[in-house]
């Protein structure tokens, strides 16, 4: 796909290992798609209400929106709440479902079917990506983005929806099953976007989550590579500060020369680590790379996570046709 | 204070817990090096290394084997990847009353289903492989590298959790004929919530119950020693030789989830005694009163006769102290915080120039774990 094109979809999913910062991904995208006019809700899963804590609002409770910059919405996803959300369309008397939700049995029952509640979490997002506002007949959302979990588990939840339709050969749960598969494969609304950092670990695991979404025939979207080093220095000029050191008389000059030469040392590797593992992600992953320079910042905060938001909003071209949809 | 040395010196099993993306496998190999290196008999249960460390480690081939690391010292030093799927496969085997059962179980779509997918499964298959190799007695040294969960504590709840999922009592209701009991209940409850579940397994896949109850059935003579060997296991993991060590970095978002790790772990009765630091950027020392980026520009430029060059040298000194002080800054904090509670080992390894996992690399990482030898 084009990157320009990434804000004309329907769901953006943002994946990849744990720790490279699939969140400041997510909360970049949604401000940069918010100040080209979207009305974007960014989903999480895990409990852990990263996406409030990092554009710096309280934790809206779950299954609750709140507007956590102008145009951007956050939701925290919980599989059984949203289960517990679709009985209640299901079956809308009250009492009879609290006698559900007190059962042990139903509690078990959650607890055991396998990927009930990744399903039931798709499910809601994607009432939420294609859901219709009542009024005027238009869509919730210009843009819903889903800050997934780690690889492995995010994979769980890409896979779900086919698993529920192929288990189940016709009635309700093969249709609705099918139309979150129709939404998760359809490369015009649906694009699963990568983070790596590019180094050895992140990598294996982006080849291999590339290779998977491929056989799943997932839309891919943009493969973000974050905390990018580019600063090489050359070994010779560090050795020269090094060496100089020895000629020094003041602690102070001598400290701050062989600190000097460290710290470019330190630069200079994690350069040439970034740029053959850069090499390697281009190679074996077909989706346009977008890189996320290394931020040198005392913390990591809002203020950031928008420093990368004025990036995409130079790395990912706007179409030139309105991004909103009426 | 105690040292991280001291602690792996006094500990047989030794359990590194963490958030993913942290170093956790890494430093779980070095540690088991170091231990190797301190002549005893080693071995470290990994979960996911690098492609380069587990060719290092001898772990290109899945399998739950045990494999001898080819190193110089004078212990020795196994490693052995946790296959989770394997390692429920080896306990149906082991357990399974006859070869019919063992077919029947192996087969069940419900039994794939958990043994890959089961919240905790992993976790918890971690655990059991681990009482196995303590129990096997060949090691006096198992080092554990904890599955990359975001809630580290979840390892620690696993046999629990797999054992109250097993629960006979609430089993029985799953156990052929489908639920006659359970739905008998419920009927006499309310005929209509009876008809609620119906429905709820038509939205979950009715399929998918009977699979559970002929797992159930199938399993049923498996569970009678369960309740007993989750016991063992959890005796394990709080006994007096077994150590917890939290591996960290100096990132905002890991220090939260490690304090929400020591906070719940201090509740529990298993001894966290150590923190290990990953990546830290140092700082150095010098007190950025006494110097300005003029000066730093002017030094570095008599060496390298270039202002250019030299300027890019004392601007990036710069930015590497500013991400040195928020480091220490977050550190610092964290550790005000947990003094107050305990007494724990930390140490700091810092940021390298580069990415470490091979052997030279682990050994690179030792002196800052253990201290020089």
């Amino acid at each position: 796909m084009n990157p320009a094109d990434l804000f004309r979809r329907r769901l953006l999913v943002v994946a990849g290992k744990g720790g490279v910062g699939k969140t400041t991904v997510a909360c970049a995208l949604a401000l940069e798609g918010a100040r080209r006019g979207l009305r974007i809700l960014l989903c999480e899963v895990d409990g852990l209400a990263g996406t409030a804590h990092l554009l710096h609002v309280p934790p809206p409770d779950v299954g609750s929106v709140a507007e956590a910059s102008p145009g951007v919405f956050i939701m925290r996803v919980d599989g059984r709440a949203a289960l517990a959300e679709y009985l209640g369309m299901v079956v809308p008397v009250r009492r009879l479902l609290d006698a559900v939700f007190r059962s042990r049995i139903y509690h078990y029952f959650v607890a055991a079917a396998p990927g009930l509640k990744e399903l039931m979490t798709i499910g809601k997002i994607w009432y939420e990506a294609e859901g219709v506002q009542d009024a005027s007949g238009g869509h919730k959302w210009d843009l819903v983005i889903f800050d997934a979990p780690a690889t492995g588990h995010s994979l769980q939840y890409l896979r779900m929806p086919a698993a529920a339709r192929d288990a189940f050969s016709a009635g309700l749960v093969h249709r609705e099953a099918q139309r979150l598969v129709e939404l998760l494969t359809d490369p015009a609304r649906t694009a699963i976007n990568l983070v790596a950092t590019a180094e050895e670990l992140p990598v294996n695991e982006t080849i291999g989550m590339y290779r998977q979404l491929r056989d799943l025939r997932m839309p891919t979207g943009v493969l973000f590579v974050n905390r990018v080093h580019t600063t090489d220095f050359a070994d010779a000029d560090i050795e020269r500060l090094r060496s100089a050191v020895a000629r020094r008389r003041e602690e102070r000059e001598r400290v701050a020369l062989a600190e000097m030469a460290a710290r470019a040392r330190e630069e200079a590797g994690w350069t040439r680590v970034n740029a053959r593992y850069r090499a390697r992600l281009a190679e074996q992953v077909e989706m346009p790379l977008v890189q996320i320079p290394f931020l040198f910042s005392e913390e990591f905060s809002l203020a950031e996570v928008r420093e990368i938001a004025a990036h995409l909003r130079r790395e990912v071209p706007a179409t030139g046709r309105r991004e909103r949809r009426a | 204070m105690t040292s991280l040395e001291q602690v792996i010196a006094e500990h047989s099993v030794v359990i590194c817990a963490g958030s993913g993306g942290v170093g956790k496998t890494t430093t779980a190999a070095a540690l088991a090096l170091h231990g190797a290196q301190q002549g005893r008999r080693t071995i470290v249960l990994t979960i996911d290394p690098a492609r380069r460390l587990a060719d290092a480690l001898g772990l290109r081939e899945l399998g739950n084997e045990a494999r001898t690391v080819d190193v110089v010292a004078r212990g020795s030093l196994s490693a052995m990847m946790l296959d989770q799927k394997g390692a429920w496969d080896a306990l149906v085997e082991r357990y399974a009353p006859t070869p019919d059962v063992r077919q029947r179980i192996l087969g069940n779509r419900f039994y794939q289903h958990l043994s890959q997918s089961f919240a905790g499964s992993q976790e918890y298959m971690a655990v059991e492989q681990l009482y196995e190799l303590h129990h096997g007695g060949r090691y006096d040294l198992i080092i554990v590298d904890t599955p990359p969960t975001r809630q580290a504590l979840d390892f620690l709840d696993a046999p629990q959790r797999v054992g109250d999922f097993l629960d006979r009592k609430i089993v029985r209701w799953f156990v052929k004929p489908y639920f006659a009991a359970g739905w008998a209940t419920l009927r006499v409850m309310n005929r209509t919530v009876g008809a609620l579940f119906r429905r709820l397994e038509d939205a979950t896949g009715l399929s998918a119950l009977a699979e559970i109850s002929d797992f159930f059935t199938s399993m049923s003579g498996l569970f009678d020693g369960f309740g007993e060997r989750v016991q063992r296991v959890n005796r394990l993991l709080r006994s007096k030789r077994t150590a917890f060590v939290l591996i960290a970095s100096p990132e905002e978002q890991v220090l939260t989830e490690a304090e929400e790790f020591c906070r719940k772990v201090s509740g529990l009765s298993v001894s966290l005694r150590a923190v290990v630091f990953n990546r830290v950027h140092r700082e150095s020392g010098l007190d950025p009163r006494a110097y300005a980026e003029d000066w730093l520009r002017e030094l570095a430029a008599r060496v390298l006769k270039s202002a250019e060059r030299a300027a890019a040298y004392g601007g990036n000194f710069l930015r590497y102290e500013t991400l040195a002080r928020g480091d220490n800054l977050r550190i610092e904090a964290f550790l005000r915080q947990l003094r107050a509670r305990s007494r724990l080992a930390t140490v700091m390894v810092p940021n390298f120039d580069e990415d470490l996992h091979d052997l030279d690399g682990l050994r690179r990482m030792i002196p800052f774990l253990v201290g020089a030898d």
